[in-house]
């Protein structure tokens, strides 16, 4: 801090009360400038015209108090606002000393921290000086500090009165951090006994109930890819302060080794109660030694219906590192980035009648029935339009809707939801042959692609094969928002099982390691560390970590704990 | 009370009647804490208590749904630079879309990070906010918030006490909003002056915890940066079970010492005004300052009948800005903006206060009606018992918690010779954007202008809701 002894220039007068902080510095400027910028700003809204052009009536304006270093001012001047930025603006204007009749508290505290003088005086005598101000052609004034007093413009010499050891810091201009941290010793000894005297105060953690992580690593490569999961989930407890219940269940041919039974009813609790499920594979060619019986109940299916998860996300994004994975040529690639939200809970997978009968003449006959609701297709297109909203806010609605009946009427509701909520999002319509025409033709025309969930299943597909490696991508499942804000979500890598290659240590971690990245994202609102995750994955590959389905036939590649040790590696840098 | 907290954090009385005083909590916002904690390591110091120090960004952040950290590009540079500094010392941020972001003074209580009896700090005027539960809270500048971030402590002269009685029962449809305003504009902006309040009386009793939090709120509009209110079962019955209140046994030991917080029957004080909530009916500023406040059924006052010149200049200079004439009727004017929101009145009940009035109803033609939930907490809240839809289908704007539009940080303003009712805090000059024209009122009131189009008594409209 400058230190003050005196003061010795022209004075200006704005006698107005109650000055607040916002008229001395409005906030826009604040943010846009620099302290030692904002005198240019100090009472914008008063010293400019509408027209930009400075009010010639006001008295910062009038040539004979240019320059002013003394204020004279109204009543509880620098009220309002903490912002100190109004002592910043009236220092870089040239002001040094401010003199009125009172101050706002914070704003007085404030101008003391900075070396601004603030004089309080009797109201007559403000008036006195306001008027002595106004009349001379000559506005000069003298504060002087050491012997706390003014000299008007008229000559007269007026004493104010100031704490001794505010006045002791302004002439030293002491810095009270420096100060302060001298009793550091009794600060330390406050601390020791207040902590047994208000424990309560010191227990400072955010005590909402954990979120709950359910793993279930399943089959094929699904438990060495979650090996992968499990070690990022652990760096970032303990790097970045996640704070997750983690738990892990045996599922697929692990629980029925385990328990004789592919779905234990713990198993099934945990699945119903958590925040979220990190998902492996399921799928395997052991599957054969079950009894038929047992092995009836399509489990990852069974989930998906009692959970209600509606909503799927398969994002599909080129990494240039990787282009050449790709079996389309790399300029049709390049800059791929989009999301397929498939609708996931209803359609033909679901609808009835179903089945296969025999008619009476021997023929047989198979019927499945496409089945949808307004409501069902309103919440799926409302989480795409959402979704488009934070991205380029383009969505494409795929249908059949030059055949089928369930085309048009998922045309319609789309398109009466974008009209009525999402009129900033552009909405386009496309058939369903077409779609996979131009997945394949130019992929990067799409942003967000929403559709019903067999075209769904088709289509995402169709999109993992645009990049080519399949080992990159992950998904995300979400239900509904339950009515403790909370959401049901699975999260899973695209690639599966994978029976081919389990067990050898070769399998790529990264599509579930950025299922993980969803889960921050989606569920446990951790954007940052979702970022975090995700830029460590593609610094890795960049730096040219390959696992073997990345790699170019013959040449080496990493296992899948080397391909976690690097992303970890990344994490850490 | 007062003076039991603030001798309760005397680490020291150092030389000139300045105590040093230790400090529980440090709530610090994107429009400060990046520079300030920059300075901080600019000067080669640490954070010294990082564990009592809360971050979350609020006054620069888009408010429009869907926003992320660059939506308003200045507030995303602050944003950024809070997230990495907060990261490097170690502070907890409530960052954008979490459970916990909001505004400061919403989320302090609503977390329970806020107890009675604690010394907080904030480098935001309206940090008296906490006081409604019996914390002792005020604002400080950049420099007393560095001050704190790098010795946990503040050096402070005391204030005098103010002890302000509002004794009778309110009428149903007069709100916390309505009593300090009505206190303001009987007392005066500069009333409260170097003085910390405590608002007392059967009405203040009466009042929910949110609804003194609203009460504590304004008592910065009135000159003083303090304002409390004791705390009793009203305070430990809202702080129980909050994700940072203290739980099991810690909680009964904390509750037996809240308990001997409230002051003494006899205390004195400096100064005590006493003001009747009985008549007491729905308020409507009119000027540029919060005392320039009438009854919503009376009309702008006149310059002319002031005796005070000073008093007189600034009514004129008021009345000029907001584009009014003496004598005209409040009710009936015709309104361009209603912003619901801001660390007066965006918390659950406030909105559950608008929705009443809003249901069944639309906004009029022309006006734009914005409600900006007070934190992500409240925001879930509200949708999960559906008043995001009542506001919604009634043409009502559903938007990101912040300050938003209350100070205009983040961008978001009223044009230039518009016309707001707001249920924020200030209608300084410019307050809302160059030239905009501010009407302070509850979230009742702002309710029923945004569906008439004009200010309106809202309880016209009560009388034919069913």
């Amino acid at each position: 801090m400058n230190p003050i002894t005196t003061v010795n220039g022209i004075g200006v007068a704005v006698p107005r009360s109650n000055i607040d902080t916002d008229v001395l510095i409005r906030i826009n400027r604040l943010i846009e400038h620099p302290p030692d910028e904002l005198g240019a700003y100090l009472f914008e809204s008063w010293r400019f015209l509408p027209n930009g052009q400075p009010d010639p009536a006001f008295p910062l304006n009038l040539p004979k108090h240019e320059g002013a270093v003394v204020l004279v001012a109204g009543e509880n001047f620098g009220c309002g606002s903490s912002r100190e930025h109004a002592v910043w603006a009236l220092a870089s204007f040239g002001f040094r000393v401010v003199i009125a009749p009172s101050f706002g508290d914070i704003f007085r505290q404030n101008s003391f921290q900075n070396g601004l003088l603030t004089i309080t005086l009797a109201a007559d005598e403000v008036a006195r000086i306001v008027s002595e101000l106004q009349g001379s052609g000559q506005p000069t004034m003298v504060v002087d500090l050491v012997g706390q007093v003014v000299t008007t413009p008229s000559g007269r010499v007026v004493a104010f009165e100031i704490d001794a050891e505010r006045r002791k810091a302004l002439l030293d201009g002491t810095d009270d951090i420096d100060v302060t941290l001298t009793y550091a010793a009794q600060i330390e000894a406050f601390e020791r006994i207040d902590l047994q005297r208000r424990p309560w105060n010191y227990r400072t953690t955010y005590e909402e109930r954990a979120m709950q992580l359910l793993i279930l690593p399943g089959d094929g490569v699904g438990a060495e890819v979650m090996e992968g999961v499990k070690r990022v989930l652990d760096w970032l407890r303990q790097s970045r302060g996640l704070d997750v219940d983690v738990h892990e269940e045996p599922f697929g041919m692990a629980a029925w080794r385990a328990h004789g039974t592919l779905m234990t009813d713990e198993t099934w609790q945990r699945i119903q109660t958590a925040d979220a499920i990190l998902f492996g594979a399921i799928g395997s060619p052991e599957y054969a030694q079950i009894p038929a019986e047992q092995r009836r109940t399509d489990w990852l299916l069974e989930m998906r219906r009692s959970l209600d998860l509606y909503e799927n996300l398969r994002p599909v994004r080129a990494i240039d590192a990787l282009l050449d994975a790709s079996t389309l040529r790399p300029e049709v690639v390049r800059g791929v980035d989009m999301v397929i939200v498939r609708e996931l809970a209803g359609g033909v997978y679901f609808g009835q009648p179903r089945g296969v009968e025999t008619l009476p003449d021997g023929t047989r006959r198979v019927v499945n029935t496409i089945v949808y609701t307004t409501p069902e297709v309103e919440r799926i297109a409302r989480a795409a339009f959402e979704l488009a909203r934070t991205r380029k806010g383009r969505l494409c609605s795929v249908d059949k809707a030059n055949v089928l009946e369930f085309g048009a009427f998922w045309r319609e509701t789309v398109q009466a939801i974008g009209d009525s909520e999402y009129p900033d999002v552009e909405l386009s319509h496309m058939y369903v042959d077409n779609c996979a025409m131009q997945l394949v033709r130019d992929p990067r025309q799409f942003d967000v692609i929403v559709t019903e969930n067999l075209f769904g299943d088709i289509l995402s597909d169709c999109a993992a094969m645009v990049t080519g490696s399949l080992g990159m991508l992950p998904s995300a499942s979400r239900g509904p928002v339950k009515s403790d804000g909370r959401r049901a979500a699975l999260y899973e890598p695209v690639h599966g099982s994978a029976p081919d290659i389990a067990g050898q240590g070769v399998a790529n971690p990264l599509a579930a390691i950025l299922s993980l990245a969803m889960c921050l994202r989606y569920t446990l609102d951790r954007v940052n560390d979702a970022a975090l995750v995700e830029q460590a994955v593609e610094r890795a590959i960049v730096a040219g970590a390959r696992t073997r389905d990345l790699a170019r036939p013959g040449s080496t590649f990493l296992s899948t704990s080397e391909m976690t040790d690097r992303v970890i590696a990344e994490l850490h840098s | 009370m007062f003076d039991k907290i603030w001798l309760s954090h005397e680490i020291a009385v150092l030389p000139g009647d300045v105590s040093l005083l230790y400090i529980d909590r440090h709530l610090i916002h994107d429009l400060e804490a990046g520079p300030d904690l920059t300075r901080l390591a600019r000067d080669g110091r640490q954070v010294r208590r990082p564990d009592l120090t809360f971050a979350t960004p609020d006054h620069a952040v888009a408010s429009v749904p869907g926003r992320v950290t660059d939506t308003n590009p200045t507030g995303g540079r602050l944003l950024r630079e809070m997230r990495r500094r907060c990261a490097d010392a170690g502070i907890r941020l409530f960052d954008l879309g979490q459970s916990g972001q909001g505004i400061v003074h919403v989320i302090g209580p609503e977390l329970g990070m806020t107890h009675p009896g604690m010394l907080i700090v904030c480098a935001d005027s309206h940090t008296c906010t906490h006081g409604g539960m019996g914390a002792l809270a005020f604002g400080v500048g950049a420099s007393e918030a560095t001050h704190v971030l790098a010795t946990q402590t503040i050096r402070q002269q005391r204030p005098r006490t103010m002890r302000i009685r509002v004794e009778g029962r309110r009428s149903s449809a007069v709100t916390a909003k309505d009593m300090v305003l009505h206190a303001i504009g009987r007392l005066g902006v500069a009333a409260g002056r170097g003085h910390a309040i405590e608002w007392a009386g059967e009405a203040v009793v009466a009042l929910s915890v949110e609804e003194r939090l609203t009460l504590c709120n304004m008592t910065i509009e009135m000159g003083a940066k303090i304002g409390m209110v004791a705390p009793d079962d009203t305070t430990f019955d809202y702080l129980a079970g909050r994700p940072m209140a203290p739980s099991g046994h810690l909680f009964d030991l904390a509750v037996a010492a809240w308990r001997t917080l409230p002051s003494d029957p006899a205390a004195t004080f400096d100064v005590e005004h006493v003001l009747d909530a009985t008549d007491l009916v729905p308020q409507i500023t009119w000027g540029t300052n919060p005392e320039q406040v009438v009854d919503v059924t009376g009309r702008v006052p006149d310059p002319a009948a002031e005796h005070d010149p000073a008093r007189r200049v600034a009514m004129e200079a008021a009345l000029a800005y907001m584009g009014l004439r003496p004598g005209q009727q409040m009710q009936g004017l015709a309104v361009d903006w209603v912003f619901i929101g801001s660390c007066a009145n965006s918390r659950l009940s406030d909105l559950r206060e608008a929705a009443v009035v809003v249901k069944g109803r639309h906004v009029a033609p022309g006006v734009h009606a914005w409600v900006v939930p007070g934190s992500v907490d409240v925001k879930r809240a509200a949708e999960a018992e559906g008043l995001d839809e009542v506001f919604r289908s009634a043409g009502f704007e559903w938007r990101e918690p912040g300050c938003s539009m209350c100070l205009a940080a983040n961008g978001e303003m009223i044009g230039p010779g518009q016309r707001s009712v707001s249920t924020s805090n200030r209608n300084f000059v410019g307050r809302q954007g160059p030239g905009a024209r501010t009407h302070l009122a509850g979230p009742a009131m702002a309710a029923a202008a945004a569906v008439t189009g004009v200010i309106t008594d809202v309880r016209r409209l009560r009388e034919t809701t069913s």
